[in-house]
This record gives C-alpha cells, sequence and structure tokens, in this order.
C-alpha cells in the first residue's frame, strides 16, 4: 500500500469517478429511502434499464470508432412494429429471424454510408431517423401492432420470461455485454475499433480497412437495436409506432456517462454498463424519494460534465482547461 | 352565452349564403390533423375522413397532418387561409396557440371547425363549432363505472386510486381528467385519488409511470386513464409486477382495450368510434357551409362498456 | 478564375439550384395533384414561407458561426422553450402588473437575456473545462429541458395578449414581422461574420485551432461570446414565435436542434469547422420549408414526408462531398 500517495488518490479518483459517483449516488439513495437497495426494486431498475442498455453497447462500439448513432431509437420503433406485425403473419419462430434481417439491413445501409462513401455519421443517421420513422409508418399503415392470441405464444419468453429467478431481459444484457465485452477487448477485431476511431489516417496506413471496421460497428449496432426490439415487443406485446422515440439521446447520455470520447478511441463496454445503471437507479432514486422524472434531466445534466470533465482533466493532469 | 350562438349561427348562415352565391359547385374542406401515426385512432381518423370525403362528391379535401408540432400546425393554417379552401376543420396541437390561427381564419371569412379535442374558451368566438365527444361527460362515467365496481366489491370505502392522465395542455386530457376528478367524489366520497401522473397518450409512457406508482405504493386499488391506449400499459406493468386485483378503467376503447377485457383483466371504458368522430366532423364542415343552424358544440354519444355489457357493442377497428 | 473558384461558386449555388428545382417540381405537380386551385408560387404563398421559415431560421444563423467554429449546440430547442416560458409568463408577474401593454417590451428583453445567459453557461463550461461541446450542449439539452419542466411542471404556459398577437401578425411592406426578424438577424449575422475581426476569428480558428492561438486569439472567449449570440437567437426565435401564438407546452422545441443542424448542413457549412456561409444558410433554411410546403402541397402523407426528408438529406450530403471532390481536383490542375 507505499504507492498510495495523496496523489494516486487523486489521479485514482478522477479517473474512476464515474465509479465513484455511483457509489455516492447508491449511498445516498439508500440512505434516503430504505426500499432503494431492496432486491425486488434493484432487480426492476436493471430489468426496465435492458433495453436501453441492450442499444447502448452497439452504440458503443460505434463511438468508440470514432462515429455517432442519432438513428438507434428510430430503428428500434421499426424492429418491434415489424416482429409484431410477423408475429401474426408467419409465427414467431420466422418473424424474429426475418425482423433480425430487416433491421441488420438498414444498419448495412447505414454502414455503406458511413464506412464506403466516408459520409458524415451525425447527418446520416439523422436523415435516417426521420426515413425510417417514415418506413415505419408505412409498414404499420401508422396503426398500433399488436399481437392478437397473447395467451397462446411463447413469444412472451424474451420480455417477461424468468429463468432461475432472474428475469430473461437481464439475461440477455448480460449475456450480451459479454461476448460484446470480450470481442471488443480481446479480439483483432476489437483492437482495430480503436485503432480507426483512434486515430483513422494511421489506422489505413498499418493496413486495416477503415470502411470495414466501421460497416462491422453499425452492423453490430443495429444486431443490438433489433434485440432491444424483440424485448420491447416481447415485454408488452403490442406497440405504437413511436416506442423507440428519443430513446437515441438516452443512450448515448449512458454511453457518454460510461466515458467513451466522442472522438472515438475510447471506452468500454464495462464502463457503458455502469453507465446505463447509472442512469436507471438516477431515475428509480428519485423516484423513491419523491422527484418528479424531470429532476434526472436536471441532475443528468450535471453528472455527464462532471464525469467527463474529471475523465480528461485526470488525463492532461489539470483541472482547468487550457483553452486561452 | 346565448347571444354568443346566435351571433354565431347568423354568421354561419351568412357565410353559408355566401358560399352558395359564389361557388355553385364542389367546396374544399382543409383539415389540419395533430399527429397522424402516433396510435391507431389519429390513423383510422384519418382514413375515414378520407373516406367519407371521397364518398362524397359534393367534396374536395385537403388532407394535412401537424406532426404534433404546433409551429407546423399554424403554417398549415396559413397555408389553408391562403389557398382560400371554404372550411376548415382543426385537430388542435396545443388547445391555446392555435387560437391566433384560428382568428385569423374567422378574419379571412373561412369559417373553422374544431374536432375530436376543443380549443379554450378565449377562442369560442372564433370558431364555428367544435365536433367530437363531450370529454367531462366521458370522464364522470369513468368515475361511475369505477365506483359502481368498487361497490360491487365492497371496498368503496377504503379504494385508492391512481390516475394516468393524457398529454398535458391537451384539452380532451384536461376536460377528462376534471370530469373523473369531480364525479368520483360525489358518487364514492371514501375513495381517495392519491396520485396523479400524465401518460402523454402513450403506452410505453404510462407503463414506466404505472411501474413508478407499483413501487411507491403497496396498496393500489384503481386505475384510471385518459384512454385504453395508456390504460394497457398500466396494466402491463401491473401484470409484470404480479399485482392483481387492481380495476383498471380507461377511455376511448381501443382493440387492445376490448381484447384485455375479453380476459377479464380490464374493468371498463368509453365506447369512441373514430370513424363516427371524422365523419361528424366533415358532416358539421358541410352543415355550416351548406348555411344549417349548427350547434356551437356538437357532441356525438360516447357510451360506458364494461366487461358486463361488451356483448352490445363490436369489437373497435382500431 | 482563381483555383477553387469554380468549385466555390458550384457549392454556393447548389443550395439556390435545389431550391429552383423544388419550386419546378411542385409547381408542375401541384397542377396535377393539388386540390388548391392556387398556383404553389403565388406570392402570398412565397411570403408565407419566409414567415414559416422565421423560427428555424433564425437560430440557424446562430449555429452557422457555432459550427464555423467547429462546435455544435444541441440544446437551442430546450433555450427556445425555457425562453419562451419566460416570455409567457413573465407577463403576469405580479411586479408587472402596474405596466399595462408596457410589460412587452419588458417581457422580450427578459426571456432575451436569459437566452443569452443560458447560451453564456454553455459557453463558459466549454471554455473552461474544454469538454467537447457536443457532450456539454447535450448535458444541458437535457438539464435545460428539466428547468422547463420544473418551472410548470408538464403543464403550458400560457398568456393571450392580443396586442402582442396584433403586432406579431403585421406585416410591413407586404412582409410580415417574423420575416422581418430573419431578415434582419440574417444581414447582421453576415455582417458579423463578413466585415468584423470576430467573424475572421471565427473562420480562423475552426480552421486551425493551434494556428489561431498562435496568432494570438482568445480561444476560449471567442466561442463564449457565440454562443451567447445563439443563445439569443433561440430566445429571439421564441420571442418571435410565441408573441403570436401565446402558449408554450413544455416539450416544444424538441428536435429543433436537429433541423437547424440540417439547414446549416444543407446550406454547406461543414461539421468539421472552418467553412460556411450564412447566405447558403439562408438558403438551406427556406430548402427545408420549401420542401415541407411542398409536400403538404401535392397531398404526400405523413409517412412520405418523413421518408423524402430523411433521404434528401443524405443525397444532399452526398452530392456536396461529390463537388468538394471536384474542387480538389481542380486545385490539383
Amino acid at each position: 500500500m507505499s504507492g498510495l500517495t495523496k496523489q494516486n488518490i487523486g489521479s485514482f479518483l478522477a479517473r474512476q469517478g464515474i465509479l465513484v459517483a455511483f457509489a455516492l449516488f447508491m449511498i445516498g439513495f439508500t440512505l434516503a429511502n430504505g426500499r432503494f437497495l431492496d432486491p425486488d426494486n434493484v432487480m426492476g431498475v436493471v430489468r426496465s434499464s435492458a433495453i436501453l442498455g441492450v442499444m447502448a453497447l452497439g452504440v458503443t462500439f460505434v463511438v468508440i470508432s470514432g462515429n455517432l448513432d442519432l438513428s438507434v431509437g428510430s430503428m428500434m420503433s421499426f424492429s418491434t412494429i415489424v416482429v409484431l406485425d410477423l408475429h401474426d403473419k408467419i409465427g414467431p419462430t420466422l418473424a424474429i429471424p426475418a425482423m433480425f434481417a430487416l433491421t441488420l439491413c438498414l444498419g448495412a445501409l447505414i454502414g455503406f454510408l458511413v464506412g464506403y462513401l466516408k459520409l458524415n455519421s451525425l447527418i446520416v443517421t439523422l436523415g435516417m431517423l426521420s426515413a425510417i420513422h417514415g418506413l415505419t409508418l408505412t409498414w404499420s399503415g401508422g396503426k398500433n401492432m399488436d399481437i392478437a392470441d397473447k395467451e397462446a405464444t411463447w413469444f412472451g419468453i424474451f420480455g417477461q420470461g424468468e429463468i432461475i429467478g432472474i428475469p430473461v431481459p437481464i439475461l440477455i444484457f448480460a449475456l450480451l455485454a459479454s461476448v460484446l465485452g470480450l470481442i471488443l477487448a480481446k479480439t483483432p477485431f476489437g483492437r482495430k475499433v480503436y485503432a480507426v476511431g483512434g486515430n483513422g489516417t494511421a489506422a489505413t496506413f498499418s493496413g486495416i480497412r477503415r470502411a470495414r471496421v466501421v460497416f462491422s460497428c453499425y452492423l453490430m449496432s443495429s444486431f443490438c437495436v433489433a434485440t432491444a426490439g424483440l424485448i420491447q415487443a416481447s415485454r408488452s406485446m403490442g406497440s405504437q409506432n413511436t416506442v423507440g422515440q428519443g430513446l437515441e439521446l438516452e443512450v448515448l447520455a449512458a454511453v457518454i456517462l460510461g466515458g467513451a470520447s466522442l472522438l472515438g478511441g475510447s471506452g468500454t463496454i464495462f464502463k457503458t454498463v455502469i453507465g446505463v445503471l447509472i442512469l436507471g437507479f438516477i431515475q428509480n432514486g428519485l423516484l423513491l424519494v419523491g422527484l418528479q422524472f424531470y429532476v434526472q434531466y436536471v441532475v443528468t445534466w450535471v453528472i455527464i460534465i462532471l464525469a467527463v470533465w474529471l475523465d480528461i482533466a485526470a488525463k492532461r493532469g489539470k483541472l482547468w482547461s487550457p483553452i486561452a | 352565452m346565448k347571444t354568443t350562438i346566435a351571433t354565431l349561427a347568423a354568421t354561419t348562415l351568412l357565410t353559408g349564403m355566401a358560399f352558395a352565391g359564389e361557388h355553385g359547385g364542389k367546396m374544399t374542406i382543409g383539415i389540419t390533423q395533430n399527429n397522424v401515426g402516433v396510435d391507431s385512432y389519429q390513423t383510422t381518423y384519418e382514413k375515414a375522413f378520407i373516406a367519407a370525403a371521397e364518398a362524397n362528391e359534393m367534396v374536395e379535401a385537403v388532407v394535412l397532418d401537424a406532426g404534433g408540432d404546433v409551429a407546423r400546425q399554424i403554417a398549415q393554417m396559413e397555408d389553408l387561409i391562403q389557398q382560400e379552401v371554404d372550411a376548415i376543420i382543426i385537430w388542435p396541437t396545443n388547445g391555446e396557440a392555435v387560437i391566433p390561427a384560428v382568428r385569423k381564419a374567422k378574419q379571412a371569412d373561412i369559417p373553422v371547425i374544431v374536432t375530436n379535442s376543443n380549443i379554450a374558451e378565449q377562442g369560442a368566438e372564433f370558431v364555428a363549432s367544435f365536433s367530437g365527444p363531450d370529454n367531462i361527460t366521458q370522464g364522470s362515467r369513468s368515475a361511475e363505472i369505477m365506483c359502481d365496481k368498487f361497490k360491487e366489491m365492497g371496498i368503496d370505502g377504503e379504494a385508492q386510486v391512481v390516475h394516468i392522465t393524457g398529454q398535458p395542455g391537451y384539452t380532451t386530457a384536461i376536460e377528462r381528467a376534471k370530469g373523473f376528478e369531480d364525479r368520483l367524489p360525489e358518487v364514492c366520497p371514501d375513495v381517495t385519488v392519491i396520485d396523479t401522473q400524465p401518460g402523454d397518450w402513450n403506452r410505453e409512457k404510462s407503463q414506466k409511470v404505472m411501474e413508478a406508482f407499483l413501487v411507491k405504493y403497496d396498496d393500489i386499488d384503481g386505475v384510471y386513464a385518459g384512454d385504453d391506449n395508456m390504460g394497457v400499459g398500466a396494466l402491463n406493468a401491473a401484470k409484470a409486477a404480479g399485482r392483481e386485483g387492481i380495476i383498471f378503467v380507461g377511455a376511448t376503447n381501443f382493440a387492445v382495450g376490448y381484447e384485455a377485457m375479453e380476459r377479464g383483466e380490464y374493468w371498463g371504458s368509453i365506447y369512441q368510434s373514430p370513424v363516427d368522430d371524422a365523419e361528424a366532423a366533415l358532416q358539421t364542415a358541410i352543415d355550416v357551409l351548406e348555411g344549417k343552424d349548427v350547434p356551437a358544440l356538437n357532441y356525438f354519444d360516447t357510451p360506458k362498456i364494461t366487461q358486463d355489457n361488451m356483448g352490445d357493442f363490436t369489437k373497435p377497428v382500431f | 478564375m482563381k483555383p477553387g473558384t469554380l468549385s466555390t461558386f458550384l457549392k454556393r449555388g447548389a443550395i439556390w439550384g435545389f431550391i429552383a428545382l423544388e419550386l419546378i417540381f411542385f409547381t408542375v405537380a401541384g397542377e396535377f395533384l393539388s386540390v388548391s386551385d392556387k398556383a404553389f408560387m403565388d406570392v402570398d404563398n412565397m411570403l408565407l414561407l419566409f414567415k414559416q421559415s422565421a423560427p428555424i431560421g433564425i437560430i440557424a444563423m446562430g449555429m452557422t458561426i457555432i459550427m464555423v467554429n467547429g462546435n455544435i449546440d444541441l440544446s437551442v430547442g430546450a433555450i427556445y422553450a425555457f425562453c419562451a416560458v419566460i416570455l409567457l409568463d413573465s407577463m403576469t408577474w405580479p411586479i408587472f402588473a402596474g405596466l399595462g401593454d408596457a410589460v412587452i417590451p419588458v417581457s422580450w428583453i427578459l426571456a432575451l437575456a436569459v437566452g443569452t445567459a443560458l447560451g453564456a453557461l454553455n459557453g463558459l463550461i466549454v471554455w473552461k473545462t474544454g469538454v467537447d461541446a457536443f457532450i456539454v450542449t447535450l448535458g444541458s439539452m437535457l438539464g435545460y429541458r428539466g428547468l422547463v419542466f420544473m418551472y410548470n411542471g408538464e403543464q403550458p404556459t400560457s398568456h393571450l395578449n392580443w396586442t402582442l398577437v396584433d403586432f406579431a401578425e403585421q406585416q410591413f411592406l407586404g412582409l410580415h414581422t417574423a420575416t422581418w426578424f430573419l431578415l434582419i438577424v440574417t444581414a447582421v449575422i453576415w455582417f458579423l461574420m463578413n466585415r468584423t475581426v470576430h467573424g475572421r476569428n471565427a473562420y480562423a480558428i475552426g480552421d486551425n485551432r493551434a494556428a489561431a492561438v498562435n496568432a494570438g486569439i482568445r480561444v476560449g472567449p471567442h466561442m463564449m461570446v457565440n454562443f451567447m449570440i445563439i443563445g439569443f437567437l433561440a430566445a429571439l426565435s421564441a420571442v418571435v414565435f410565441y408573441s403570436e401564438s401565446g402558449s408554450v407546452n413544455p416539450n416544444d422545441g424538441e428536435l429543433y436542434e436537429l433541423w437547424v443542424i440540417t439547414a446549416v448542413v444543407l446550406g454547406g457549412t461543414k461539421l468539421t469547422g472552418g467553412a460556411g456561409s450564412i447566405i447558403s444558410t439562408f438558403g438551406g433554411v427556406l430548402a427545408i420549408q420549401l420542401l415541407r410546403k411542398g409536400l403538404a402541397h401535392i397531398g404526400a402523407d405523413t409517412e412520405t414526408v418523413n421518408l423524402v426528408i430523411g433521404l434528401i438529406l443524405i443525397a444532399v450530403l452526398f452530392l456536396d462531398r461529390q463537388l468538394n471532390l471536384k474542387g480538389k481536383e481542380e486545385l490539383k490542375v
């Protein structure tokens, strides 16, 4: 323990600021309301965070590769509506792969535009946000989609089922987080993602095909979106066309809270998971102490700025920015 | 108030005669809707409106959608005035913000018919007629449905109710909430409304709100939701949390609500058809243009529906 | 002809070519598809086009400066809503009760001051912490929206003042009040960007920040001023629009940031900074509103509108890049 000088503690606090903030929040809310750490409540928070979380996993890849994805909310509505519609037409066994295939096509299109045509990802995914919404409305004719016979199908398992007492959405989230976390941290592909995001030009010179990596990241993101759409559809067995509206920004907030830099090249799956859980627990905690949902916006604002600030302050070794 | 109605009738009569003089052929009716595609009711309404307009060879319809954005709706009002349509039907995105735009139409001698959800009091003098459901009555009917059920269960002395309202600022939401909250203490004085939160006419939002209620309160006996879409969202939350025996009452009976009633999970609602709503709006506009005497508030009937009498109603198509 | 002039001309001209194309298309298609007897290019309709472009257009002028700097501001929609709440609510504050209609300018100034202050807060955070503007304003987009909700819960804030509405509905020399505001803002920001040191610095910082610092430009305060300008303009946009409508829902202005950014990018401003023109942004704003108006004119339904707007955005981005590539090739020759 001799290495624990004051400076080291300071730098540890700054580097792991997000974990420290998380711990402080948990302690604060627990003191404010005894029910906060109740296992049922904790389970409930994680379960309702799972949809946002699954989407955030995919977006983490996109962000690390130095791009953005604003279309995930709109795309999630699409997946949800499509799988619900196809469920009654061709049965769940075929509907699920069909929905995944269609969603991956959308992801491939974005990947092509951003990766191969090198178009700006902010504007491309913004355009896709609107275009996919149009597509969803065309598919559904603007109507709510509902499974006709909700009792006779096993489709509910992804959103409502439990295995050994743990809700399935949590299991899916955990499984996907572990697999994607391993891919990002331990495989050559993962290293390429960091390389492309860290310095695109250098990556090209070192023989990494930038376009292909970016393309794969968007494909990965659309796979996560399809999974989130599946959970959502299965959870409510019916949906409006606007179910994912606005989720893109919450997802982005979670990823940023987890410390992924929007300039690309940094971030981990584990930290994104922490980011997602922080958002979920803040929402739940504020509710338990009797505050409205919108107070959460203000709190999120403050901690996003503080978390990112402390993170970069630790990297540059100075609290205040060097901007003159 | 009586004089206002009389003046209104007189002006509509005048515009009607003017219309008959100027045209002689078709009437062009513009409609700007709130947010088509956000839920089935609005989509079915639009389809029914277009069908009704096409079926009537005297009518040409310009059908617009504001996408829930008040700025876009005001722009559409301006466009319709500029195109010199004969009458404008508006489904307001915000019951107050559109009043100046409605006044502009009135100043251009274009009669305005408000559909589905009325605009605020201050705008009443600029409107030829309102066509839609009587939302205050709907709210009080929902209160009666809930109270009757509590009495039947024998818990009307201590029952606790949570209330999920529609989108804030939206006249339908305000009126239904008012109807419910005024009527409930009259019929069931010992039932308490322990919490009220908006669900924005959105099933997922309502599900989240209900999840929060379930965390916060151990004892919930009844849920009143401003429409069935939200009611079913709340029902889903209760089912997921394994809380049983809660009485759900909604309004605007959706197909999902009807099905949940068939399954015995959802107690009652108010039967309201978007097809009736759309056809009534178009007919009101035609009547105004033909110079007929149209009441300022033109309600169509919306009866109670519960598990007991649902056999009398066909399943809603939306 | 200097190298690059042609490409600049093509780039600058592209948006106006697009607008001409829209006008021709909707005029022709309108003849067949529209129920209305009035032509699409009717004078009144074109005057309305300017007026209806004002809410997005006024903010887009500020966004152009921000983006020329190489920054972005996602919080403008929330600032817009918050200033609208201040505008309408302050007219009923008891301390102003004695003022009568003189409360109108007081409320305007109050709303504009609040907008400028919220912008300044964004700018200060960007300056002092060094956190990227995208993250800072993504945060404040949530935070400011939270403030809007905390002000009046989820209820709308309303105050209908007919004197104010009458003023907002005025037409002077044929142009609506909102149009005048849009034109004046465009002229002032054009002057700022093209004829002042501040404007030259804005381009220099966006082009190469390190070089700008070496040249002695104080980057931090410069950016903070720009954030104050866009905050002010978001407030002005709210003042212009809500003077006429008199009621604001707490979620009004959502997605405005995205439409504003779209308009600016359509106008050819680079997200990476250093390039951008106010006049082209004006063109981008008109192009979007024209698209909306035209699609409504020919009777397109909701799903088509969404689909077309999204795809056109991507197509324009693609075309813009192709034109830029051409410009570079020319430079080599």
